[in-house]
């Protein structure tokens, strides 16, 4: 965990659980990461896993829910998180393709099904190469 | 735009009082009769080429939006034609919205779709174009003298603009990567031959092996796609790092990366 990792996050949005809109959601973040002045070549890459993220989320989404994104921001990170509810979520497979492409995009990568909602976040911390963990 | 009265006359000169009182009025007796199961099929098919008629001035309003990008405006007449005809299908009087309300999005809705068939889903101003191009040669500048790859500030110094613009510029490169949907060139090649690209019998793949579910995608993946994907996400390269290595600029690196996880996601879930 990011030391100064808040409790509330920064920026919040909410759309609904259709990869319609994952566009969307891709343009914010890479808008909130060129803020930050990270490199352009993080920027793409958190653009891309940010869609990775999504697409793994996505098919849990109960019906007619939301996609809820989460992000926190500190002088040498992002931390996006995306969740959406999922009643009865499916562990995520570490060893899938989808994840070894998350992992290798960001920095930090992990999955959490609790409380009836399905989430995945990732870090991106500039600087460091990416290296999987 | 929510247009509880569209007033199309005022972008066009000649055309009648439609949208206006009249014309709403008109456009309400037709919508009844057309609704009518008690009158003939012909009485009713003449509402409809009438409701069409009396309608095709919001048409042609929608249609003049789009001018000036490149497509003639008859044929976005033509096509938000077609939106009028599913509208005026669909429309329920009894729910109490103008036509025209219920009508414009679907219009509109019709001829951009027109647009994206033909591949450009939005159109980027020349200005974009320039600066994406200017933030192309400029990232591959930078990248050389700083070893890494630069960021929005250091572009926005060097290029002498915002960083709002370089962001703008940047989303502008993704929205061109629609365009390159169907087209495996757009352009930025070096010309450098894709076999150039190939390995034989690839050894990035060989230790592999958790990812034996995957190869049969990676195989029917377009050579240099296939390429970029293993140096990326088995060999760990940066995007400009393959860049570099494949010849073509990082946008393109990520536009084509971006491009080839959802080949394989929508080809994964297809096999599920």
């Amino acid at each position: 965990m990011p030391a100064k990792q808040r409790t509330r996050a920064d920026v919040e949005l909410r759309l609904p659980a259709d990869s319609a809109y994952v566009s969307v959601l891709r343009t914010t973040t890479a808008g909130l990461a060129a803020r930050l002045d990270f490199p352009i070549d993080d920027i793409e890459d958190l653009r891309i896993a940010v869609g990775e993220a999504s697409a793994m989320v996505l098919p849990e989404a109960a019906s007619d829910t939301d996609l809820t994104c989460s992000f926190y921001m500190t002088a040498g990170s992002l931390t996006v998180e995306v969740s959406v509810e999922a009643p009865f979520p499916v562990q995520p497979d570490y060893d899938s393709f989808a994840w070894q492409v998350l992992s290798t995009l960001a920095t930090r990568a992990e999955a959490d099904t609790s409380d009836g909602r399905f989430s995945v976040k990732i870090s991106m911390e500039p600087g460091e190469p990416g290296f999987g963990p | 735009m929510r247009p509880d009265r569209v007033r199309y006359e005022e972008t066009s000169g000649d055309v009648s009082a439609s949208g206006t009182d009249p014309t709403r009025q008109r456009s309400a007796e037709l919508f009844e009769l057309l609704g009518d199961s008690a009158r003939s099929e012909s009485d009713r098919a003449a509402a409809r080429e009438d409701l069409v008629h009396l309608h095709l001035p919001l048409v042609e309003h929608c249609a003049r939006r789009f001018r000036n990008r490149g497509e003639p405006f008859e044929d976005l007449v033509q096509v938000g034609t077609i939106g009028l005809l599913k509208s005026i299908d669909r429309f329920e009087a009894a729910r109490g919205v103008e036509f025209s309300t219920y009508a414009t999005p679907t219009i509109i809705g019709e001829i951009k779709r027109y647009f994206r068939d033909k591949g450009w889903a939005i159109k980027v101003p020349r200005r974009l174009q320039e600066l994406r191009m200017q933030i192309t040669t400029t990232t591959a500048e930078l990248t050389q003298n700083l070893g890494r790859s630069p960021t929005p500030r250091e572009l926005a110094e060097r290029i002498g603009c915002t960083v709002e613009e370089i962001i703008e510029g940047m989303e502008s490169s993704n929205a061109y990567a629609t365009l390159s949907l169907d087209a495996t060139d757009d352009g930025e090649e070096t010309g450098g031959s894709m076999l150039d690209a190939l390995g034989i019998e690839d050894p990035d793949l060989e230790h592999v092996e958790v990812r034996e579910s995957i190869k049969p995608m990676l195989d029917q993946l377009d050579p240099r796609e296939k390429r970029i994907l293993v140096l990326r996400f088995f060999k760990n390269m940066t995007q400009t790092q393959i860049a570099e290595e494949i010849g073509i600029s990082q946008m393109h690196v990520s536009r084509l990366l971006t491009r080839t996880l959802d080949q394989m996601r929508v080809a994964m879930q297809d096999a599920l």
